[in-house]
């Protein structure tokens, strides 16, 4: 048991923060998502110029090959330097490219890889359904095939950025005749096909880069299939398992600094009496110290599992675990945001600072929903952790 | 950076957990149940094994492990929750071996001498070379000295300075809890805090005996939703059930990983270990009462009886909450401390 790391791991730290200190994009836009968008893109861009982008993707397909160890080294330093997250390259970055290198054809991977390690393009997900979220297996979006193509009709939802992605994850049932997790097929979207609209939906945190996707007759070649015909649901699932594992590293890192920020206004800000700074309120106090100690686990949490990997290799479904603490944690700091805002906590999309605190905490509601609902976690847990009967 | 335990670490792990088996197992009388005197053999057969010793340097009379050693260990000790001043013997060992009482030293390690922990009701008691104020005394009987434990300095104090104890009946069944009033009493050896960290050594163990609890009540909980049949299903497949198992293994997780976190950094010298070791405390005192309560719950009406192991493992983490301070203490703490490295 050690926390030390590696020589190598240090110097590739130094260097990591030194170009980091030299590259990062600085003055993330908090409320104005176009903006956040090419400030994502810029960037993916700015890591693959240096040799960053796919922190953990193999180096035969263009990514940086880094250890499990080293990608932590990267996302501590990257949640140093205050480049919280990667939003609109996540699905291109975290799941599509893992997709294609566990199951693309040769044609796929050099076409397509590339691209969004460049940042050239914009992924998102077509799985959820609006009769399909928590049971996705039950999807219905229906691909027919006809001639060399696939003709696919039906609707998808809750898919981020997709109005401005050109690629889309896109399951859908090619085969209703067996059991509902046979017959889905992994396609790559083409988003400007004939026959796709995306409509924007708008959040309760205001944004609107979260759309419905309808699809009639849309056309896609089946060289645009990934893995076999009917057998995208377990193309599906060894990238979801890959998303529980590392994937979300980055905010789970990122947000021991929002805990410290935190703190930081809470020392200045006047709170809730209106007098005094709001850390000089008791409650207020003892919650930023519990925030405090409970992202520390989290930490520690990360660097387990990260040992477990390095031993056992691929991620188990202890990522469901830290994914859970993670989304409980992070609305307990947006809620906890707002307490310490006190009388300037209703101010909504106003560009100061200070109020990004109430468009993060609105954004928070999502953590226990997105990638997996918080309920089907503690299944995960419940039965793959503990052995509980189903 | 590895989390995981080595083979040697668990090696460690499971000869204390079969040993600790074994004697809880073979006693005549229900200890955990029964205030009982300490079984002077197997305090000294722990002694021998060294488990007072365990992370103190071979120089100074100990076995030459580091803390995260002692935090296994004292993980098996929640696990069990055996009797005895496991804790005030590992912590007064060091303390007098550090003091430079190494005869004093070596027979706490041997478990020869007991050591009772004596907590401060108030911070105005506190440790320093004259001893004043309201105590609570832990595991008292047949003790030859008390400890106390500060973030300001650790004392150990005679026995027969005390003064009148008033027994009072623990919460724990198996605790000797007594009050005892102090008056300028001189200590025998005493140390202010400094490069010792053993208040923050105490934390950490009292976080990783907690951890442990929260481990034991996860795995008591599990299994019995497991077996346990109602309206013909076993009660584990409802969500309301499995879900709650599901946040005991989250708060397990989360303990044992923050405990072992902040026992290496405080092993490696790390300039953050106070912090570490106060985010322990807190995350393993959440994780173990409420493991506890939602086992209890989980057991039904079993869960409510004496006989059931569920109401143990509770009032033992309210007996450790009450140790080197408090949770609301650590939470006070935690936040004035510069932020973690």
């Amino acid at each position: 048991m050690d926390l030390q790391f590696s020589v190598a791991d240090l110097s590739f730290r130094e260097e990591v923060r030194t170009w980091l200190e030299e590259n990062a994009p600085k003055d993330r836009p908090q409320n104005d998502r176009k903006a956040l968008t090419e400030y994502d893109i810029n960037w993916q861009k700015i890591q693959w110029a240096g040799g960053y982008a796919g922190i953990s993707w193999p180096a035969e397909y263009g990514g940086r090959g880094a250890s499990l160890t080293q990608q932590l080294v990267w996302f501590e330093e990257c949640g140093r330097a205050g480049i919280p997250g990667i939003d609109t390259c996540f699905v291109g970055i975290n799941h599509a490219g893992p997709t294609l290198i566990a199951s693309g054809t040769d044609e796929q991977k050099s076409f397509h890889l590339p691209k969004i390690l460049r940042g050239d393009v914009i992924w998102c997900q077509g799985f959820s359904e609006p009769g399909s979220g928590s049971d996705l297996a039950s999807l219905s979006t229906r691909g027919i095939i006809d001639g060399d193509e696939l003709a696919v009709t039906g609707q998808k939802i809750w898919t981020s950025f997709g109005d401005k992605a050109q690629y889309q994850e896109l399951l859908v049932r090619t085969d209703a005749s067996g059991s509902k997790h046979k017959g889905i097929t992994w396609i790559i979207g083409d988003m400007s096909a004939p026959g796709i609209e995306v409509r924007p939906i708008e959040t309760m945190a205001g944004d609107a880069d979260f759309c419905e996707v309808f699809y009639d007759e849309a056309r896609f070649p089946l060289t645009s299939v990934v893995g076999r015909l009917n057998d995208g649901w377990n193309v599906a699932m060894s990238t979801l398992s890959f998303e529980r594992g590392t994937a979300f590293m980055l905010s789970q890192v990122a947000l021991a600094q929002v805990v410290e920020e935190l703190i930081d206004v809470a020392r200045t800000h006047t709170g809730p009496d209106g007098r005094r700074p709001a850390i000089a309120d008791d409650e207020i106090s003892r919650h930023l110290a519990q925030t405090r100690a409970d992202v520390a686990a989290l930490r520690a949490m990360t660097y387990l599992s990260i040992s477990r990997g390095a031993k056992y290799g691929t991620p188990g479904p202890e990522g469901s675990i830290s994914k859970l603490r993670y989304s409980d944690l992070s609305q307990r700091v947006g809620r906890l945001a707002i307490d310490v805002l006190g009388h300037d906590a209703l101010n909504f999309r106003s560009r100061s600072q200070l109020h990004s605190w109430v468009q993060e905490y609105l954004r928070s509601y999502a953590a226990s929903i997105g990638g997996g609902t918080s309920e089907i976690q503690r299944n995960i847990i419940g039965d793959r952790v503990l052995g509980l009967p189903r | 950076m590895d989390l995981l335990l080595s083979d040697e670490q668990q090696e460690i792990a499971s000869t204390v957990a079969s040993l600790l088996t074994d004697d809880l197992g073979n006693d005549t009388i229900d200890v955990r149940r029964t205030p009982t005197p300490i079984n002077r053999e197997t305090w000294a057969r722990y002694g021998e094994l060294g488990w007072f010793s365990l992370g103190l340097d071979e120089g100074l009379g100990g076995v030459g492990y580091g803390l995260a050693e002692e935090a296994i260990l004292f993980r098996e000790i929640g696990r069990q929750i055996p009797p005895g001043p496991f804790l005030a013997s590992t912590l007064s060992a060091r303390l007098a071996a550090l003091g430079g009482q190494s005869q004093l030293a070596g027979s706490i390690a041997a478990g020869r001498t007991l050591v009772a922990l004596a907590e401060p009701r108030n911070p105005d008691s506190a440790a320093g070379a004259s001893i004043s104020g309201s105590f609570d005394l832990f595991d008292g009987q047949d003790a030859e000295y008390v400890l106390i434990v500060t973030p300001r300095g650790a004392a150990l104090v005679a026995a027969e300075d005390l003064g009148s104890l008033q027994p009072t009946a623990c919460i724990d069944p198996s605790v000797h809890l007594a009050t005892v009033d102090l008056s300028g009493a001189g200590a025998a050896l005493y140390r202010p805090a400094g490069d010792d960290l053993l208040f923050e050594r105490g934390t950490i163990l009292i976080a990783a005996t907690l951890a442990g609890v929260a481990e034991a009540v996860r795995d008591m909980a599990t299994e019995y939703a497991k077996v346990r049949e109602q309206f013909g299903r076993p009660i584990g497949v409802n969500q309301a059930v499995k879900h709650r198992c599901a946040d005991m293994a989250i708060l397990a997780e989360a303990a044992a990983a923050q405990v072992f976190f902040a026992a290496v950094s405080v092993d490696e010298g790390r300039g953050d270990a106070a912090f570490q070791a106060s985010a322990a405390r807190i995350v393993a005192t959440d994780a173990a009462l409420e493991g506890a309560r939602a086992n209890i719950q989980i057991h039904g009406g079993m869960g409510y009886t004496f006989e059931c192991d569920a109401n143990l493992f509770l009032k033992r983490s309210h007996v450790l909450d009450r140790q080197l301070g408090d949770k609301y203490a650590e939470l006070d703490r935690l936040i004035d401390l510069p932020q973690a490295i």
